[in-house]
């Protein structure tokens, strides 16, 4: 995944978590899925798929095909296809029946960078140590990716028949590249990939705090990705006589107005709904809080206490923050330019756009230029106008086995709908006009996040334990 | 010349109604002796061939080059001396003996030029190439054109056989730009006696020139007799950083922009010394008006409060009457999407003579006024330390009659009613060295730029060529005066 979620908050919920009962499945099944779900990850995990010379996607996308084939997927249902011979997809289909549009589960099979020197294992080998596992994308995203699939081939042993067909997608470039799998499916195969609704699994979802679960997450909207650039130029001059009419101070003065700013506070449904599930397990004075933000208008004070919070302001304003400065080209030479980076994350249904015109207002200051930096470094003068999706409506076809499932697996723990502040591969299939959800049951301490990072892992139980978990909740899902 | 050059001021001056008409073109025929311009050109064309960068130039070149000249034009071999503390890096020392009824008087000029790259010039910068009424190249301006003038002055001088009131000594010298080894440096710590003086004059000047003119108008003469202490200081802000999704309010960037504004607002206190004053009183003579009145008010005690502040909306005369600081870098952050776990700002200061670097660090911290905010100091050689020296800028060199009276009869007899202006320096020269051994020294250079045209350091720099000749013949003629009685 591309970004942090919003709802990283520390709710005061005290939980404690229990090992999933054995339920009506059998347990030997149950340890051969998760046998399987090891060899998958351990296979995926051994598979560079780096967007870099030393990776490919492609030979992770067809080692995957030949699991799905030994496991009697029927050839004409799995396709390995894309644009680029090291970038190529695959998208395989449990078919069932037809009564309703297919649940597509999508999950990137490409991982950012790790270099063997930097980590304590080799990142490219699943090691297991001390009750976790080590290895770039343990977390960020081949765990998942071979939950879902031990999850297909297990419903396809069972010879279960789900009620709409089950598609899974295993995909390229979500971290970056020029070939992003899901929007490529998405514009050149779409019935191949064509959904009622979308889960994603480019997030974990269960959030502890000291070892106990908080809540589960399940995100539902995400909030736009934007730079800008923010530039004054000058004619500069020797710096033995100084004139007022500085590159840097005019910068900083921009940024200090940009410092005071709050964008104006916005719920959506899902923002809303997140706020009404959290205030059922929050401490007494953050519930009222958020009742009193919930009301309607909102109420003034809360929304002030609500606001002193880093987490709670950015789930419900479009935030900006200056990021980089670069100014100056000598010690003893006055600046002949003044650059910052400001990102912003802007609340869906608001355009980068006018979110630029809304920076130069605040900065109010015609020396100061405000252009919008493209993820691949150009710079435009102008902003995309249009805007981030809408949340989609909390079906209840996804929500209601959820609610069930986690309240069985952990009693007590809620599901606590989210926005996310980055950007995944959520985004495409929203902007098809698919409802995503992105979760991915792991039990994970934001604080030992390591998605990205060095030394990358995940608990070894939580594995197992999300591994059942999906497969259940695949089963309830396709069930009716 | 002057790492940091600075202008003089400029829509100050009545020059329409206090210069006379002479002086509104520039003449070649003053009298000059074409041989010595011939031959002064000829040493000019010499010196901007050899190539003295310090990346791939060579000093000592064009140091042995000069040396040739002066053992070929009859000096003996004994008063020719090149040294210095590294192959490339050495210096010319000569000597023209007078009478020694006075101690000496040191003339010194760097030979180092600051880098030039063919494809940012119009002409080859290390060709001496005339046009349209000027000479381009590296360093025609800073400073191989004063080195040729006083090198030309010298050989004059010895061709003719004149013997002065006092020695004459010349030293050519490297690295006043930068670079490991700076020749005044090294001449006054280990052959002191070599360049021992009465006082200095300094060719480099403002930035290699001296006058200030306005389409070719002389404008004034600024005699430098003191200049500012350079000092960097370094900003830094750091913050434990986080996700940029999740902004909060301590933030480094805006730590530091808040503490910038303080420093922007900032005025450093009005303080003169005897040059500055000296300076304020002989502008009055040569301004009108407000300006004129404002100049006079400066210099009483106490000094107008607003008179100060309406001179201090010109940045150049702010700049003589306290010290300066500005930002000029800023760098922070290291991603896009993270909040910035630092940044920093340089800010330079400029300090006036009396003052030391700590003792402005000390004022920077006040001013920032936020504990967040760390102030380092930041050395030539770009180590940083957490307090800066307790170095203070030298004191003014007193305005000796015997260096001031021949200038100014000379100044008047080149240019009748060029007002002689007392100056300080907004950037360091040689001269710091010379004045740190207790040797008055003075920026002396008869070479006019006009104040939209300095070159200096940038591309295509250039001078005009009637103003080289004028500026030798000016040199030559003041040294005879200097040296006459």
């Amino acid at each position: 995944m591309t970004g942090g979620t919003c709802a990283r908050a520390v709710a005061a919920a005290l939980l404690l978590a229990v090992v999933p009962g054995a339920e009506a499945a059998a347990p030997d099944a149950a340890s051969a899925s998760n046998a399987l779900a090891r060899e998958l990850l351990a296979q995926l995990i051994a598979i560079n798929t780096t967007d870099t010379p030393r990776g490919n996607v492609t030979t992770a996308a067809e080692a995957m095909a030949q699991r799905l084939r030994d496991a009697g997927f029927a050839a004409e249902d799995i396709q390995v296809l894309g644009p680029s011979e090291r970038k190529k997809n695959l998208v395989v289909r449990l078919r069932g029946a037809a009564s309703h549009k297919p649940v597509l589960l999508i999950g990137h099979l490409d991982v950012v960078e790790a270099r063997r020197e930097d980590w304590s294992t080799d990142p490219f080998q699943l090691v297991e140590k001390d009750g976790d596992f080590y290895g770039r994308g343990t977390l960020d995203m081949k765990g998942p990716d071979a939950i879902m699939l031990a999850a297909l081939i297990r419903l396809k042993h069972e010879g279960w028949r789900p009620a709409r067909d089950i598609i899974l997608a295993l995909t390229a470039d979500e971290e970056g590249g020029g070939a992003n799998g899901v929007e490529w499916l998405l514009e050149h195969h779409r019935p191949l990939v064509d959904a009622q609704f979308v889960l994603s699994g480019d997030d974990y979802s269960v959030l502890t705090e000291n070892g106990r679960p908080l809540f589960f997450e399940l995100v539902a909207s995400e909030k736009v990705y934007a730079d800008f650039q923010l530039r004054v130029t000058n004619k500069g001059g020797h710096s033995s006589e100084p004139v007022p009419d500085n590159a840097i101070y005019t910068l900083t003065r921009g940024l200090d107005r940009l410092a005071a700013h709050e964008f104006p506070f916005e719920l959506n449904a899902v923002t809303r709904e997140y706020y009404r599930r959290l205030s059922q397990i929050e401490s007494p004075e953050r519930a009222a809080v958020m009742r009193g933000i919930l009301r309607d208008p909102p109420d003034q004070e809360a929304l002030a206490r609500l606001s002193q919070d880093a987490v709670d302001r950015s789930i419900t304003r479009t935030t900006c923050v200056a990021t980089r400065l670069e100014a100056g080209q000598a010690n003893n030479a006055l600046p002949q330019r003044a650059e910052a980076v400001v990102n912003c994350r802007i609340l869906p249904g608001h355009a980068p756009e006018e979110v630029r015109q809304r920076l130069l207002q605040v900065l109010s200051d015609p020396a100061i230029t405000v252009s919008y930096l493209a993820s691949d470094g150009t710079l435009l003068d102008e902003a995309p106008a249009k805007g981030g999706f809408a949340p989609p409506p909390l079906l209840p076809e996804v929500l209601a086995p959820l609610d069930q499932l986690v309240a069985e697996t952990w009693p007590g723990l809620k599901v606590i709908p989210a926005m996310s502040a980055g950007a995944s591969d959520a985004t495409h299939t929203s902007a098809a006009g698919l409802p995503t959800y992105t979760f991915s049951p792991l039990t994970i301490d934001p604080n030992d996040d390591r998605e990205h990072g060095r030394d990358e892992r995940i608990g070894v139980a939580s594995y197992y334990q999300a591994n059942e978990f999906f497969y259940r909740y695949l089963k309830r899902v396709t069930s009716r | 010349m002057p790492r940091f050059p600075r202008h003089l001021p400029a829509a100050l001056l009545v020059t329409a109604l206090l210069i006379g008409a002479d002086l509104a073109a520039d003449r070649t025929d003053d009298g000059a002796d074409a041989g010595a311009n011939a031959l002064a050109h000829d040493i000019f064309r010499q010196l901007i061939e050899i190539d003295t960068t310090d990346s791939v130039g060579n000093v000592t070149t064009a140091a042995e080059a000069m040396a040739q000249r002066f053992l070929a034009a009859g000096f003996p071999a004994a008063d020719v001396v090149v040294a210095g503390p590294e192959e490339r890096k050495k210096n010319l020392v000569v000597r023209l003996r007078g009478t020694g009824k006075h101690p000496p008087v040191l003339l010194i000029g760097h030979l180092d030029v600051v880098e030039a790259r063919r494809e940012d010039w119009s002409t080859d910068p290390f060709q001496l190439i005339e046009m349209d009424g000027y000479f381009y190249g590296r360093g025609v301006l800073d400073m191989k054109s004063g080195d040729a003038i006083m090198a030309t002055t010298l050989l004059r001088m010895k061709q003719e056989g004149y013997g002065g009131s006092r020695d004459i000594i010349l030293a050519l010298t490297a690295d006043e730009e930068g670079g490991c080894c700076n020749g005044v440096e090294w001449l006054v710590k280990n052959h002191r006696p070599l360049i021992d003086a009465e006082f200095v004059l300094n060719h480099d000047g403002v930035v290699g020139y001296s006058i200030t003119s306005e389409h070719g108008v002389p404008q004034q003469f600024a005699l430098s007799a003191t200049e500012k202490m350079y000092g960097d200081y370094q900003l830094t802000v750091t913050n434990r950083g986080g996700h940029s999704s999740l902004p909060r309010p301590d933030n480094a960037i805006y730590e530091l922009a808040a503490g910038l504004l303080n420093i922007g607002r900032y005025s450093f206190p009005f303080e003169l010394n005897a040059i500055t004053r000296g300076y304020f009183e002989r502008m009055a003579t040569v301004s009108r008006g407000q300006t004129a009145a404002d100049m006079r008010a400066v210099t009483r005690t106490p000094p107008d409060a607003e008179a100060i502040a309406r001179l201090s909306r010109d940045p150049e005369l702010s700049s003589m009457m306290r010290t300066t600081c500005v930002a000029t870098r800023l760098e922070g952050g290291h991603a896009n999407n993270a909040l910035p776990q630092r940044a920093r700002a340089v800010v330079n200061c400029r300090i006036l003579p009396g003052h030391s670097k700590e003792e402005v660090r000390q004022d920077l911290v006040r001013v920032l006024n936020d504990p967040a905010i760390t102030v380092r100091y930041v050395a030539d050689d770009g180590a940083i330390s957490d307090t800066a020296p307790e170095q203070r800028a030298l004191p003014p060199s007193p305005l000796l009659p015997s260096m001031l009276e021949p200038l100014q009869s000379t100044v008047a007899a080149i240019w009748p009613g060029l007002p002689v202006v007392p100056f300080m320096n907004a950037s360091a020269t040689d001269g710091i060295y010379t004045r740190a051994a207790g040797l008055p020294t003075y920026g002396v250079a008869g070479i006019a730029v006009d104040r939209d045209d300095v070159r200096a350091h940038g591309r295509d720099e250039r001078v005009r060529v009637t103003s080289f000749y004028r500026g030798n013949e000016f040199f030559y003629r003041y040294l005879k005066a200097l040296t006459a009685q």
